[in-house]
């Protein structure tokens, strides 16, 4: 028996028992997409497609394509890393911390969260790619033999870090992403029609026959990547904001950058996800899965870490001032009211104060609040990388300050990343289950309208209403 | 028409117009492959052959592919007994252009001159080369220059001499006026040379002249002494220092004042004083100790008040009487100085006024200086030119006197736009130019005889009362170019080279040629004339008073220490040299004031990328109109605009064409003030785009050039390098004290660098000699404007604020208006300029080295921080992590790309290249070496000879370069060297000990002559 929580909102509503569940979920991928999606998709895949011209005339003619310059040696290139390294932050802290933690909540959401955790990844992973100015060179970072006798890689480098800590974090997340699939690719394979669709799917569910022993080593793996992937939360942006924190820059050399990032990280991912899943369930039609209760408490968690980034910005300013480095002291006064103050100002108001709003629960609650929200999370959590690297322009020795402003290339490649972004995440939406809907139906039982009806804080009448309710949203 | 080269094709061509639109005039036999099908099916290839020739003939395109381009090289057949691959040699030659002498040691480099130091033999006036003489050697291989004679339309000229003496001889016998045109001539074989011309050609006037006019000292000399003459001026010998305008430093007389003048500049009780009036802010105002701007009338009022003043404190009779409304009280402490140092000072004016000259001359006469600060019986032979000359040409031209015109190397319709009248009128039959480029004056001219560049040539010069220096090529003619004394030789009837004529001139000297080749040097009594100074100093004086006018606005034109009179305009080294106040490259601009352009509404303004960008105004004068940007030049006089000679060249080059406005044609009566017949009005709605290398003003009260006053530090020679301490766990220490790391063990060497923030003038010679030994690319106004500067060595130049840290405490200044007030330079009276050399600091805690993801940079054991450019994946990190911002990233290709045309992407720019020193490519971060190319040379030769490297052997492009000696290169653990000295000495320190660095590279504290 399971307990039931007596004061808890149930997680799926709509009445449905475990057979609609399965035709809910495996809806999008059985029928045909609508005029939505393919707009949607027309766009993202321009985008794209500008994206790789982008990169290509990058590539082929120099990095000063880009508008940055001796002093500023990296922006929207860095920034552009650091934000979708950050987005996918949200994904692992769904499916594995939160697994950890028991919050059964995250069964509607960790699906698709990962696959932006992917997805991100796979845009941050282009960014120090092609910032090189030597592509073709990029091999170089890993620890390979080479024509060089015994040079190595520096493993002092945070760069090196970088390369050490992303590519672990993408292949377990892919993973553990994968793992999570298995189940449900089964049950895709088992209702397929279309042989081609059946043979693809036969293939990519790994001969899962739903046996008890291939349950129970689905459970032991989830767990042990879970595991895995918890410590990765932490490290992956810890290690990115290393990138500054180890630095000798002024603005940039603050031990206080590994929390603060991971924070913001998580900050700016369940904002992603805030966004994608708002669209994927008027889309898809999967209200009765990602409820409002599933976005109240992503907006508590987004509240909650933004107070933390809210803090740690506070905390810089303090510590700036308490050191008594003259440098230091410059490099914030720059920041807030130099002449990139308006990038400041941006981060503060979409960082700090908009998330506050949170506090009230009928905003919390309000879709259409939640979604412009989001967006300003994005907007502020781009500007907070821009802000930290963008502090390059104002070195110890003012004979070297310049600013910096972004070329029609650099603009052109993150709108591209956000296009290319959005194509894999359009187009697994429709060949991907995007609810984990066999660990959705272990608790069917215990938090679904259908089965709760007699939980007496709350009666059918007003369950009804309910439904009804977040059926329009 | 003009000429068509014809080049060879193919032997049928002659009379068989057929073969050059069909190549294969007989039919190909074809027939059996194609057209019959049954003859196809029956061929005895099959699909197995088929196949097996498609795979030999892939293979084979694919190996063939593999392999390497095959770049030809060809090997000596004879080698030439002084040359072995990879060794230079070394020429003393000497160079005299723009009226700049020099002489120099010569790097080749397999038959290539590469690179340009200056002569250590030649020590009379302290020697001493400027940016333009090291850039000069790119100006060799300028792609523009003229490769065989032509005429008007650019048609190769054969016979040409034979053409041009007939024409000659024929204007000759009709009894008109040769008039050869020539600058000022110090060789004595030249001038052999022109008076056989002028004996063949008995109508010969020869007019030299001086691009920028120096008449008025020659003809206040006539005044005072009775002959026109330069006299030599001894700056080291000075300890007090007037200056009324005289950029003495850069753009005077003398390249070699400035090292003179930097042998005075030790901070002690010798140290001398300088004071300098000036409108604009010049290189030398920038150095002085106390700089008043003035403008031109209060210069001139203020000179003749400091004449009062030495006439009263001589007790000689007043000559004049002048009222100041300020300055007064400064002019009577420089009147005490000057007189306390009777016989030890140097008053000096930069006008080209007679009058002016002679007040100042009359000063430097009551004050004893004749015969021993300057020297009347040392003539300077540099300039020569008399102003009215040309006038008088034009004048005679227009009257029909005059039959033929000649220039000599000498851009006349540039220097003397008037003359643009008669060169193009067909008032004259004959017009020649002798000239290394299609300038502006070559192009106007019938025939155009090309000259060879100075360092395909041989010569003599005659600098100074005897002082004698010989030129030897370093290179053969690249170009069908003769030199143009072996020009004018032939033509005076004379067939011998010029180098038998000058050997045999040189036989009367009885000395040994080949060594005096060797030496480059030599020194022959000559007659020392003697003068006394006599002068009616009323009539100048009256003047001089007559000239003011009490006019409130100025033009005030100066050279720039990278383009001088516009020579070298298509150098592109040169054009991207920071001018060393504005920090603006590629550009010709209107200087203003801050206040002044408040006044006019004037602004200067940065643009969302950092650049700057400018108002635009309309300059009338004369009735012309010059469209112009202005730059707000802080520190200027109130009501005086700037603007620089050696701009608006037209024929120039690919690079030089077509940059601001040609400053001579507002040179009217060769005056470098103008005060009547001009306007400015701003031009609405258009903005101007400045290249500036350097954006910001001052050092924002950061201790980055520490700076001490010498009243101060003869009390403490520690003052303003006070130490740093930090407070730790374990007390307050150094910061060197607080480690991280291990440190590194230096094993043979460890190589430090001095740089001296008293002696450096910040000339910028130091940038271009780096940029020849070391293959620094030119990127252009565009990538400069960017903040893309390749530049390995940079001069770092601040103002000073009125707004300090302790004047913000006093006065309850918060801190974001405390540096916003930092930002803004001092206003003109208060203004002071330091200038700080930085390249990569070799730090011992290298930031760079910790981030490089591939350990492309790396530390030496000699304490090197080096740079492996073929490891190098271009991530950017270290410039991130660099506290000194001095690394350089390769945006684009450089070189053989025809968005950056430069010297790097044609063969013959090329030639310049080092070929010890790598090119580096696109995409990969590049440095200061510290020449290590030199540093293994130097530990090589010493290796051989089995002996320790020597103090000063290594060659380090800034340090050669440096003529004041600022910057000293050595090895630290010698603790004979130099630069240990240095190290102890208490000026030294590092730049940003804060951040515990540790660089090789150490400053000392500017020490500016001044009590606090």
């Amino acid at each position: 028996m399971h307990y039931k929580s007596p004061v808890r909102e149930p997680l799926i509503l709509g009445n449905k028992d475990l057979h609609d569940i399965t035709v809910d979920i495996a809806r999008p991928i059985e029928t045909k997409a609508n005029r939505w999606w393919w707009a949607l998709f027309a766009i993202s895949f321009a985008a794209m497609l500008w994206l790789f011209g982008c990169i290509a005339y990058l590539i082929g003619t120099g990095v000063g394509v880009w508008g940055l310059n001796n002093s500023v040696g990296w922006a929207w290139d860095i920034t552009n890393f650091v934000w979708w390294v950050g987005i996918g932050h949200a994904g692992t802290l769904i499916s594995a911390v939160l697994l950890l933690f028991r919050q059964k909540w995250r069964l509607s959401i960790n699906r698709s969260s990962e696959a932006m955790t992917i997805f991100a990844v796979v845009q941050a992973g282009l960014f120090p790619l092609i910032h090189m100015g030597r592509i073709w060179m990029a091999y170089w970072i890993f620890p390979l033999p080479n024509q060089f006798g015994s040079l190595w890689v520096n493993f002092n480098s945070p760069l090196l870090w970088d390369v050490f800590a992303i590519s672990t974090y993408f292949s377990v997340s892919l993973v553990f992403w994968y793992m999570g699939l298995i189940p449900d690719f089964a049950m895709i394979r088992d209702r397929a029609i279309n042989p081609i669709a059946k043979k693809i799917y036969t293939f990519l569910s790994f001969g899962w026959s739903g046996r008890a022993k291939h349950w129970q080593r689905h459970e032991v793996i989830s767990l042990v990547l879970a595991g895995l992937a918890t410590p990765l939360v932490l490290s992956v942006h810890s290690i990115v904001s290393m990138d500054f924190a180890t630095s000798v820059v002024a603005g940039w050399h603050t031990t206080i950058f590994p929390p603060y990032f991971v924070a913001g990280a998580i900050f700016g991912g369940f904002a992603m996800c805030q966004t994608l899943l708002l669209i994927a369930r008027k889309v898809l039609d999967l209200q009765d899965y990602i409820t409002i209760k599933h976005m109240e408490y992503m907006n508590i968690i987004i509240l909650v870490t933004g107070s933390i980034v809210g803090c740690a910005y506070l905390t810089e300013l303090f510590i700036a001032w308490y050191s008594g480095v003259e440098l230091e002291q410059y490099a914030f006064l720059d920041r807030a009211t130099g002449s990139y103050w308006w990038a400041y100002a941006i981060m503060m108001t979409c960082n700090v104060i908009s998330p506050q709003l949170m506090w009230f629960k009928k905003l919390r609650r309000n879709i259409l609040f939640t979604f412009i929200l989001a967006l300003f999370v994005h907007i502020g959590m781009w500007f907070e990388r821009f802000v930290i690297i963008i502090t390059l322009h104002r070195g110890p020795l003012p004979s070297s300050w310049h600013d910096y402003s972004p070329t029609f290339v650099e603009i052109g490649t993150f709108v591209g990343t956000c296009g290319f972004f959005l194509v894999l995440f359009l187009l697994y939406s429709r060949t991907f289950p995007v609810i984990a809907q066999a660990e959705l139906k272990t608790i069917v039982k215990s938090s679904s309208t259908k089965y709760n009806k007699n939980l007496h804080y709350l009666d059918a009448a007003e369950l009804e209403k309910m439904n009804k309710i977040n059926k329009k949203k | 028409m003009k000429k068509q080269k014809k080049y060879f094709k193919s032997p049928y061509i002659k009379g068989n117009e057929e073969y050059l639109h069909n190549e294969f005039s007989e039919k190909l036999p074809l027939d059996g492959l194609f057209e019959d099908d049954k003859q196809l099916s029956s061929t005895a290839t099959s699909r197995r052959d088929f196949l097996k020739f498609l795979g030999f003939s892939t293979a084979a395109a694919v190996l063939s592919s593999c392999e390497a381009p095959v770049r030809k090289s060809i090997p000596y057949l004879n080698k030439p007994e002084e040359i072995i691959p990879g060794n230079p040699n070394f020429y003393a030659s000497s160079c005299f252009e723009e009226n700049v002498f020099s002489s120099l040691l010569v790097k080749t480099r397999e038959g290539r001159p590469i690179s340009i130091k200056s002569n250590d033999k030649y020590l009379f006036n302290q020697g001493g080369l400027n940016a333009r003489t090291y850039a000069s050697v790119l100006s060799l291989y300028d792609s523009s220059r003229l490769r065989e004679p032509q005429d008007k339309e650019g048609v190769f000229l054969e016979n040409v001499d034979k053409k041009v003496v007939d024409r000659l001889t024929k204007i000759n016998n009709q009894g008109k006026q040769i008039v050869l045109i020539t600058p000022t001539i110090i060789s004595p074989t030249a001038k052999k040379v022109i008076a056989l011309f002028s004996k063949k050609y008995k109508n010969v006037k020869v007019v030299y002249c001086d691009s920028i006019s120096k008449s008025g000292i020659l003809d206040s000399n006539k005044d005072c002494f009775g002959d026109r003459f330069i006299p030599t001026y001894e700056f080291q010998k000075s300890s007090v220092i007037v200056s009324f305008g005289a950029d003495f430093i850069s753009e005077w007389i003398d390249t070699g004042h400035a090292k003179q003048y930097g042998k005075t500049r030790t901070p002690g009780e010798e140290m001398s004083k300088h004071y300098q009036f000036e409108s604009l802010l010049s290189l030398t105002g920038a150095n002085s100790d106390k700089r008043i701007p003035v403008n031109p009338e209060e210069q001139l009022k203020c000179m003749l008040y400091l004449l009062e003043k030495i006439e009263e404190l001589k007790g000689v009779k007043q000559s004049v009487n002048i009222q100041l409304d300020k300055h007064q009280k400064i002019l009577d402490v420089i009147a005490n100085e000057l007189w306390a140092n009777k016989g030890k000072s140097l008053v000096l004016c930069g006008s080209n006024n007679k009058d002016e000259q002679v007040i100042t001359n009359y000063i430097n006469n009551l004050l004893d200086n004749y015969g021993k600060t300057i020297l009347t019986q040392v003539r300077s032979n540099l300039f020569s030119s008399n102003d009215n000359d040309l006038d008088i040409v034009i004048k005679d031209a227009l009257d029909g006197k005059v039959g033929a015109i000649i220039t000599n190397d000498y851009n006349l319709a540039y220097h003397y736009p008037k003359s643009k009248e008669i060169l193009e009128s067909n008032k004259i039959d004959f017009k020649a130019s002798i000239s290394q480029y299609l300038d502006e004056t070559a192009s106007m001219m019938d025939f155009v005889i090309p000259k060879s560049n100075y360092l395909e040539s041989w010569g003599d010069f005659n600098p100074y009362t005897g002082v004698f220096t010989l030129q030897q090529p370093t290179i053969s003619p690249i170009f069908e170019t003769r030199q143009s004394e072996e020009i004018l030789l032939n033509w005076s009837g004379d067939k011998t080279s010029y180098y038998n004529y000058l050997k045999k001139s040189f036989e009367s000297e009885k000395k040994n040629w080949n060594d005096t080749l060797r030496d480059g040097v030599y020194i022959k009594q000559q007659s020392e004339k003697k003068y006394s100074f006599s002068v009616n100093i009323t009539k100048h004086i009256n003047n001089c008073l007559n000239m003011l006018e009490d006019k409130k606005e100025f033009i005030c034109l100066y050279s720039k220490s990278s383009m001088g009179s516009g020579l070298q305009s298509n150098n592109p080294w040169l054009q991207e040299l920071p001018d060393p106040i504005s920090k603006t490259t590629w550009d010709n601009y209107l200087t203003i004031s801050p206040a002044y352009a408040k006044k006019l509404n004037l602004k200067n303004w940065q643009v969302a990328d950092g650049a700057l960008n400018g108002d635009v105004v309309d300059l009338s004068f004369n009735e012309q109109v010059y469209r112009l940007p202005v730059y707000i030049q802080p520190g200027q006089a109130y009501g005086t605009f700037g603007l620089s000679f050696g701009y608006g060249r037209i024929k120039a080059g690919k690079v030089g064409n077509n940059i601001g406005v040609n400053a001579f044609e507002l040179y009217d009566g060769n005056q470098l003030v103008q005060k009547d017949n001009f306007s400015i009005k701003k031009v609405d709605n258009m903005e101007h785009e400045f290249a500036c290398t350097q954006i910001s003003h001052t050092m924002m009260g950061r201790a980055i050039v520490k700076e001490t006053s010498l009243s101060e530090y003869l009390k403490d020679p520690e003052s303003g390098n006070e130490a740093m301490k930090f407070a730790s766990y374990k007390g307050d220490v150094s910061p060197s004290e607080l480690k991280l790391y291990e440190e590194h063990k230096p094993a043979m060497h460890f190589w430090n660098m001095s740089i001296d923030l008293n002696k450096c003038n910040g000339c910028g010679a130091c940038i271009i000699a780096c940029h020849a030994e070391n293959n620094v690319p030119v990127v252009g106004k565009e990538e400069i404007r960017k903040n893309r500067d390749m530049h390995w060595l940079r001069l770092d130049r601040y103002y000073s604020s009125d707004m300090n840290k302790d004047l913000a405490a006093e006065q309850n200044t918060g801190a974001i208006q405390m540096y916003s007030e930092m930002e803004e330079a001092s206003s003109a009276e208060n203004l002071e300029v330091v200038f700080q050399p930085v390249m990569c600091q070799h730090c011992n805690n290298a930031p760079c080295e910790n981030v490089c993801p591939v350990a492309a940079t790396t530390h030496s054991n000699e304490g090197l921080n080096q740079m492996t450019y073929n490891r190098c994946i271009g991530t950017r990190y270290c410039l991130n992590n660099c506290p000194y911002k001095v690394r350089r990233f390769n945006w684009f290709n450089y070189k053989d790309n025809d968005n950056f045309d430069y010297n790097m992407n044609d063969d013959l720019g090329k030639m310049v290249l080092n070929p010890d020193v790598t090119v580096r490519a696109r995409g990969v971060m590049e440095k200061c070496s510290m020449c290590i190319q030199n540093i293994q040379k130097a530990k090589l030769d010493a290796k051989k000879e089995g002996r320790k490297v020597r103090d000063g052997e290594i060659d380090c492009a800034c340090e050669t370069a440096c003529d004041t000696g600022a910057i000293v290169f050595g090895d630290i653990l010698d603790k004979s060297s130099r630069v240990v000295k240095e190290k102890k000495d208490p000026r030294s320190y590092v730049l940003l000990e804060e951040l515990n660095t540790q660089p090789s590279v150490f400053y000392k504290t500017k020490v500016r002559n001044k009590k606090v």
